[in-house]
C-alpha cells in the first residue's frame, strides 16, 4: 500500500500534522497532492513546546515541511489499491541532479517553515493553556 | 554512479555505517540503491551500551541522506580499479 | 539483488524506525514509496531515558516521512521479547544533523 493512497483515503477525517519545525496541526483533510501538500479544515495549530494554540478555518501545508502524519486507524480499512499504478514513483523523486548520485532525500530548502497562512481571521484566535 | 557501483561490488562484505545522530552500525552489506540507501544484516550498534536502541534488530535498512561515513574492510579497495573508474566518469563516462 | 533492495521484505514485519529527531517508533509496515515514505501500523514510541526504564507511548496508525527518516530495522520479535525495557537507560538519539 502506497502512503499516498492511504492519504487520499483519509479526505474528509480529521488527522494530526507534525511540522520539521515541531509545530503540530490538528484538522479535516480536504485534500492532497502527490507532492503531500495538504489542505485542512477547521484547523488548531499547537506551537512546538505546546503552550500556544491558534484556531484557523482552514490552511494548507507543503508536504515537504511535514515530519509525519497521524491518521484514524480505521482509514486503513478503507483504502482501496489502484490497479493501475503506472507510475509509482511521487514527482520529483529520482529525476535531477546528476545521475542517481542525488542524496536520496532531503530535497526542498527551508527549516520546516509552516506555510500554513490564515485564510482571513474569521475564528482565528489565540490560545494558552 | 561511481559510488553506486562502488558499494554494489562491496556487497557480502562487513562494513560500519556511521550516521549523522553518531550511531554507528556493523554489519554484513546485503544491498545499495541509486540513493545509496543501504542494507545491512546480521547488525550490531558499535557502543551498544550507550546505545541500547535497536538491541532487537538484526536486519535494517539505512537511509543514504543520514549516512555520515561508511567504514570499510581493509582490503576492500582496489585503488587501480577506482582510479580508471574515477577518470571515466570524469571524462563523462 | 536489486529485488531486495528496497523495504519489499519488512512489509508486514514489525519495524523499528529511528527518525531524524531522534524518536524510535515500533509498529507494523504496511507501505511504503520510492521516497522512503512509510505506513506505519500499531505504532508506538519507545522513549529512552537515563532517569527510568524505556516508556512506550501509543501512536495507532501513522505516515512517516522519508525526509524524517534515518533507520528502518526490522525487529527481532523473539529477541525482543527477551529484553526487560523496564531496567533499560540511555539517552534519548540525538537529531540527524546534516
Amino acid at each position: 500500500m502506497l502512503p499516498l493512497s492511504l492519504l487520499k483515503t483519509a479526505q474528509g477525517h480529521p488527522m494530526l500534522v507534525e511540522l520539521k519545525n515541531g509545530e503540530t496541526y490538528n484538522g479535516h483533510l480536504v485534500n492532497c497532492d502527490t507532492w503531500m501538500n495538504i489542505h485542512l479544515r477547521e484547523v488548531i495549530c499547537t506551537s512546538k513546546d505546546g503552550d500556544r494554540f491558534w484556531r484557523m478555518p482552514e490552511c494548507y501545508i507543503r508536504g515537504n515541511t511535514i515530519k509525519y502524519l497521524r491518521v484514524p486507524d480505521e482509514v486503513i480499512d478503507k483504502v482501496q489499491e489502484e490497479k493501475t499504478r503506472t507510475d509509482r514513483k511521487p514527482p520529483g523523486v529520482g529525476r535531477g541532479r546528476g545521475r542517481g548520485m542525488d542524496d536520496g532525500g532531503a530535497r526542498g530548502r527551508g527549516r520546516g517553515a509552516s506555510m500554513a497562512k490564515m485564510s482571513g481571521n474569521r475564528g482565528a484566535g489565540r490560545g494558552r493553556g | 554512479m561511481l559510488f553506486f557501483s562502488y558499494f554494489k561490488d562491496l556487497v557480502g562484505q562487513e562494513v560500519t555505517v556511521e550516521l549523522k545522530n553518531d550511531l554507528a552500525i556493523r554489519g554484513t552489506l546485503h544491498s545499495v540503491d541509486q540513493y545509496l540507501n543501504i542494507k545491512l544484516e546480521n547488525t550490531r550498534v558499535v557502543d551498544q551500551d550507550k546505545y541500547p536502541h535497536m538491541l532487537s534488530v538484526r536486519n535494517c535498512f539505512i537511509r543514504g541522506s543520514v549516512v555520515r561515513y561508511v567504514q570499510l574492510p581493509p582490503d576492500g579497495v582496489d585503488v587501480d580499479l577506482l582510479h580508471d573508474a574515477a577518470r571515466r566518469e570524469a571524462r563523462g563516462g | 539483488m536489486a529485488a531486495t533492495t528496497g523495504l519489499e521484505s519488512f512489509v508486514d514485519q514489525i519495524i523499528s524506525v529511528i527518525t531524524n529527531d531522534g524518536r524510535n517508533i515500533v509498529g507494523l509496515l504496511k507501505g511504503f514509496d520510492q521516497a522512503t515514505n512509510i505506513i506505519l501500523d500499531e505504532s508506538h514510541e519507545r522513549v529512552f531515558s537515563t532517569k527510568e526504564g524505556v516508556q512506550q507511548l501509543v501512536l495507532g496508525l501513522y505516515i512517516i516521512r522519508g525526509d524524517n527518516i534515518g533507520v528502518i530495522g526490522e525487529l527481532d520479535e523473539e529477541l525482543d521479547a527477551s529484553l526487560d525495557f523496564s531496567k533499560l537507560r540511555a539517552h534519548p538519539l540525538k537529531p540527524v544533523m546534516h
